[in-house]
């Protein structure tokens, strides 16, 4: 039906509508206005996709010249997939009311053998993709350049964003990458001496460009056509390439030194971490290389590419990855940290010289993104606490919204059991890993909630390592048999073919009402990405803090750096990264409002109000001061009471006017007042 | 039926979890793996004697200036009197000129040699030229020789080249050999900074800690000062500690936790502060204009500046010396001034 938001008219293809959707858009329809940035959270399966989908298609057509393009964003190929559904729909249902002929153009790209489609983007008003092809500068070059600045870009399921842009701008390098490297550039020379005999005239075409200096790029830069390179640093544009490397033959000559210098950096025997100023200075100190020229590697490798007219450009990652590391950094000073392991921890026999260099900040990878578009609007199911994204992305948002569920009933029973029958305070922290009595009651919480719930149970631990030594001492204790006799049991593996199939087997003995327990980790495939809905999750258990691994190097420079920079604590990031992959984990169960579930948080730190306050809003305002510090037994009789008023029947007419509303009661008075208290600002 | 299908899924998920085996089989593919990945690593090794790094893990390559690689024994062996032929380039090379190869690929030794060897005659910075295109020429001539002397192109004209160039610019050469170029004095500097914040951060953590210590220290003084003294009883006192100790404590950790609060975005901007982003309003202001100063005086108009030597006022004025004048003073000045103060004091005569 129709809806007029502020003054706007938007479509939307379903009868009935959320209340909070509604309140959504009327916060989507203020960033817009603002042309500013966002930060919404609402609870998933509440329908954002399709409330952010016709708001901002309405938003094009009504004002065409203030919004030119959407930019949809997801994570991975499924949800894009969703996301296009979603769309198709939205599109009939304006053909069907509006009686005109489509004139929006929409494009999906999900896979590899769509990417090229560089002419089409640039007409196209609608663009889902993957985050990659914004925030990745490798692929974000032959992507995303153009997109018009009076953009809509709008991240989904962005609560790992961070993430994303740190890994973007990270560069590992293994000894076999500098294998490959090698390789790239024995070829690039052979290239270079054979096109000497027949072309020269090519080359020196190059190399009379580069003496000019990379005028086009800079002149593209400042007319506002490309979305900013972090790899291609402003300053580098203003300046001509380096004499020491503007010949073809000098230039590879540079990589080679540069390649040597890496080889024999990595012929390490202790763990070296340094910054990027002292790498320079070894750099020149061991094979003379400048800074300047770094600067530069990475434009003068792709000039090259173009000249010798390669067309297998992704025969030569190794090299190309190479030259983004040397500038990278030698442009950031800060924000980045160089690690170099001999060995990994696990297997210090081995020699397996690993160079990380890993990006700390993720708002240089985001930042252009932020300056070019006019809105930006990070979206997701779970993203308390609301400012510290703003705070690590280093951006300004107009709004900040968090959106809770209205429900006809409390389909959702979050348990926090903090103690076991017999008294002993549960948790998964270091010193009680190996705890017989925590394991033993960690196994009698699973038994029990098995008897209990029906269908499907999904348990989460925090790493694979602790599953593994949890599972096998539950198999001693003969707990696991017990269990069997109630439901069977699937492992999440890290190998992936193994997990999907224990998956689909799962899902199997759900559907045929066997009944299954599947037990995974946090931070795993299971834990993102895959949804449990209704019957193939009725309990969500938690077992533990998903707490990082916090003794890796790099995670303890990137805190450091944090605390430097940004002014957050470690604690405090690493309890916030903890709760949003623990709310990841239990959201898994609830997909929307005629679903229900358990979610039970075993640890007795869950009930600690800083655990507690990083929770989503939507999560917090269910859990009461009664089911904070529950022994394992009080928690079985809540879920008892909880399933047996869940399992009464549900009917649509019992939602209608509380959770669903139709247009007209949307349009009364009393629930247009009762919308506005949904959005929590903050 | 139900049942046996449950029963295959239970075997079957049995094996996805728990059978050591699948992990063991990794592992050894690893190890091998790596192994393979050794012996290319270590693959090299001396031309002469054919031991490898392998075979010898002590084994030590030493590399000349012709770029080819020896390994220690040999060295001490062929060149037992201080000099020699190399065994596979036939250059006169002396045991003095070996050092220790750093890199895989020993010509690139080579070249770091040639290059260091290179820079110390052509060591002009940016600043020595007019135009950075004049410099970026500069860099490409520089290159080339290095090119050249790496890959025994034309050495001879090239080492009669570089020779020339130490002739003519003998001294801008040894001006320079002190400077660092821009760029060095920049990464030193970044150097300095990061040395300083760091030692800045030790210290900070440091004179907490003795803080703290401090702290603990007086309360515990304070309690046994009070069991001297006081009439109360040893219990409640010790219960009064125990509270006082225990806000110490939380003052502590409250302390500890107090990292600089930050509300501040990079920009300056507060956090939570809601911004206006219409742009700001444009002041209509008229700009100011200068207008000469117009004095009205009650008398005859003051002499202008350029009639002061012509009326003779300067005659009764003391004339400038010399070394006044240096500053651009002249009496003229002077008089103008006293000149300008006399006729603003006049009045009207009132008849």
């Amino acid at each position: 039906f129709r809806l007029n938001i502020e003054g706007l008219l938007v479509y939307f293809p379903y009868d009935y509508i959320y209340p909070e959707q509604y309140s959504y858009m009327l916060e989507l329809k203020r960033t817009l206005d603002a042309k500013g940035h966002g930060v919404l959270e609402m609870p998933s399966g509440t329908g954002k996709t399709i409330s952010l989908l016709s708001l901002i298609v309405a938003y094009q057509k009504a004002f065409p010249l203030e919004v030119t393009k959407l930019i949809y964003c997801s994570r991975t190929v499924p949800e894009i997939e969703k996301v296009v559904e979603e769309l198709r729909k939205l599109m009939e249902f304006y053909v069907k009311e509006t009686g005109e002929a489509n004139n929006f153009m929409a494009l999906s790209l999900s896979s590899r053998k769509n990417l090229c489609i560089h002419p089409e983007i640039l007409h196209a008003n609608i663009v889902v993709y993957s985050y990659h092809y914004l925030l990745d500068p490798k692929i974000a070059d032959l992507v995303s350049k153009e997109l018009a600045k009076k953009s809509v870009v709008v991240f989904d399921e962005a609560h790992n964003i961070d993430n994303v842009c740190i890994d973007s701008m990270s560069v590992n390098i293994t000894r076999r990458m500098l294998d490959r490297c090698q390789t790239n550039v024995d070829t690039l020379q052979n290239t270079i001496q054979k096109i000497k005999e027949t072309d020269a005239a090519k080359l020196r075409e190059e190399y009379r460009r580069l003496v000019e200096g990379l005028k086009e790029a800079n002149v593209a830069r400042e007319t506002d056509i490309y979305l900013a390179n972090p790899v291609l640093p402003d300053e580098i544009l203003q300046e001509a390439v380096p004499g020491s490397i503007r010949t073809a033959e000098h230039f590879v000559g540079f990589l080679r030194r540069f390649l040597e210098y890496l080889k024999a950096r990595l012929r390490v025997q202790h763990v070296v971490q340094e910054s990027a100023p002292q790498f320079l200075k070894d750099i020149f100190d061991k094979v003379c290389i400048d800074r300047k020229p770094l600067r530069f590697c990475a434009e003068r490798l792709q000039s090259l590419l173009r000249t010798l007219e390669i067309a297998d450009i992704a025969d030569f990652s190794a090299v190309t990855l190479i030259s983004n590391f040397a500038t990278l950094v030698s442009t950031y000073s800060q924000g980045f940290t160089i690690i170099i392991e001999p060995f990994e921890d696990r297997t210090p026999t081995i020699a397996n010289p690993v160079l990380h260099f890993s990006c700390m900040d993720p708002s240089i990878a985001i930042k252009p993104v932020f300056q070019r578009f006019q809105s930006v609007v990070i979206t997701s199911g779970t993203l308390s606490p609301l400012d510290i994204y703003p705070r690590i992305l280093d951006f300004r948002p107009v709004t900040m919204a968090s959106f809770t569920m209205t429900l006809a009933r409390t389909c959702l029973c979050p348990l926090i059991v903090g103690r076991g029958n017999d008294q002993v305070a549960l948790s998964s922290k270091f010193e009680t890993r190996e705890d017989f009595a925590v394991i033993r009651n960690y196994g009698n919480l699973l038994l029990e909630m098995s008897a209990v719930v029906p269908d499907g149970i999904v348990a989460f631990f925090t790493s694979y390592v602790y599953m593994e030594n949890i599972v096998a001492s539950w198999y001693e204790q003969g707990i696991l048999e017990n269990i069997q006799r109630n439901k069977l049991i699937f492992i999440e593996t890290q190998d992936a073919a193994e997990t999907s199939m224990a998956l689909e087997k799962y899902q199997e003995a759900c559907e045929n009402g066997r009944g299954a327990i599947l037990l995974s980790v946090a931070r795993g495939k299971v834990s993102e990405g895959i949804d449990f809905v209704h019957h193939f999750g009725r309990a969500v258990i938690m077992f533990g803090v998903p707490y990082v691994y916090t003794q890796s190097r790099i995670l303890k420079a990137r805190l450091e750096y944090l605390r430097d920079q940004f002014q957050i604590r470690e604690n405090d990031f690493l309890t916030f990264d903890a709760m949003r992959h623990a709310a990841q984990c239990v959201g898994r169960a609830i997909r929307g409002k005629t679903d229900y579930g358990l979610m039970i948080f075993a640890d007795k730190r869950y009930a600690r109000a800083d655990k507690r306050g990083k929770l989503p809003r939507w999560i917090q305002e269910h859990i009461s001061d009664g089911s904070l510090n529950l022994t394992v037994d009080e928690a079985v009789q809540l879920s008892k009471h909880f399933l047996r008023q869940m399992a009464q029947p549900f009917r649509q007419e019992d939602q209608l006017g509380l959770s669903l509303l139709t247009l007209e009661q949307l349009q009364s008075e009393e629930m247009l007042q009762k919308i506005s208290q949904i959005a929590h600002q903050t | 039926m139900r049942e046996c299908l449950a029963f295959s899924c239970q075997s079957r998920s049995f094996q996805h979890g728990f059978i050591p085996g699948a992990h063991l089989c990794k592992r050894v593919a690893d190890r091998r793996k790596n192994i393979t990945e050794k012996e290319k690593m270590d693959d090299q090794g001396c031309p002469r004697c054919k031991t490898t790094k392998y075979r010898n893990p002590s084994l030590k390559l030493m590399v000349n200036v012709c770029g080819h690689t020896l390994c220690e024994n040999c060295v001490e062996m062929l060149f037992v009197r201080g000099s020699g032929n190399c065994v596979q380039c036939d250059t006169p090379l002396r045991k003095s000129n070996f050092r220790v190869q750093l890199f895989e690929d020993a010509s690139v030794d080579k070249e770091v040699e040639i290059r260091k060897k290179v820079m110390k005659i052509y060591n002009m910075r940016e600043f020595d030229f007019s135009t950075l295109r004049d410099y970026n020429d500069y860099l490409e001539q520089v290159e080339d020789i290095v090119y050249n002397l790496t890959n025994n192109i034309d050495v001879e004209n090239t080492k009669l080249r570089m020779e020339q160039y130490q002739r003519e610019n003998k001294d801008t050469i040894q001006r320079n050999k002190a400077k660092l170029t821009r760029e060095q004095e920049e990464l030193e500097e970044l150097l300095l900074l990061e040395q300083q914040s760091n030692e800045q951060r030790r210290l900070d953590v440091l004179q907490e800690e003795q803080r703290q210590l401090q702290a603990k220290r007086k309360s515990k003084q304070a309690l046994l000062d009070e069991l001297e003294k006081s009439q109360l009883p040893a219990t409640i006192l010790l219960a009064q500690h125990k509270v006082r100790a225990a806000q110490l404590e939380t003052e502590i950790e409250q302390q500890k936790q107090n990292v600089k609060p930050t509300s501040l975005f990079s920009t300056g901007i507060q956090i939570g502060q809601t911004v206006s982003l219409q742009p700001l309003p444009k002041i209509q202001e008229v700009l100011y204009q200068y207008k000469p100063l117009q004095i009205e005086t009650y008398g005859p108009a003051a002499p202008d500046l350029e009639q002061l030597s012509r009326f003779g006022y300067l005659n009764h004025v003391r004339a400038a010396m010399p070394q006044d004048t240096a500053g651009g003073y002249s009496s003229a000045l002077a008089c103008y001034r006293a000149i300008q103060d006399a006729f603003s004091g006049l009045f009207p005569l009132k008849d």
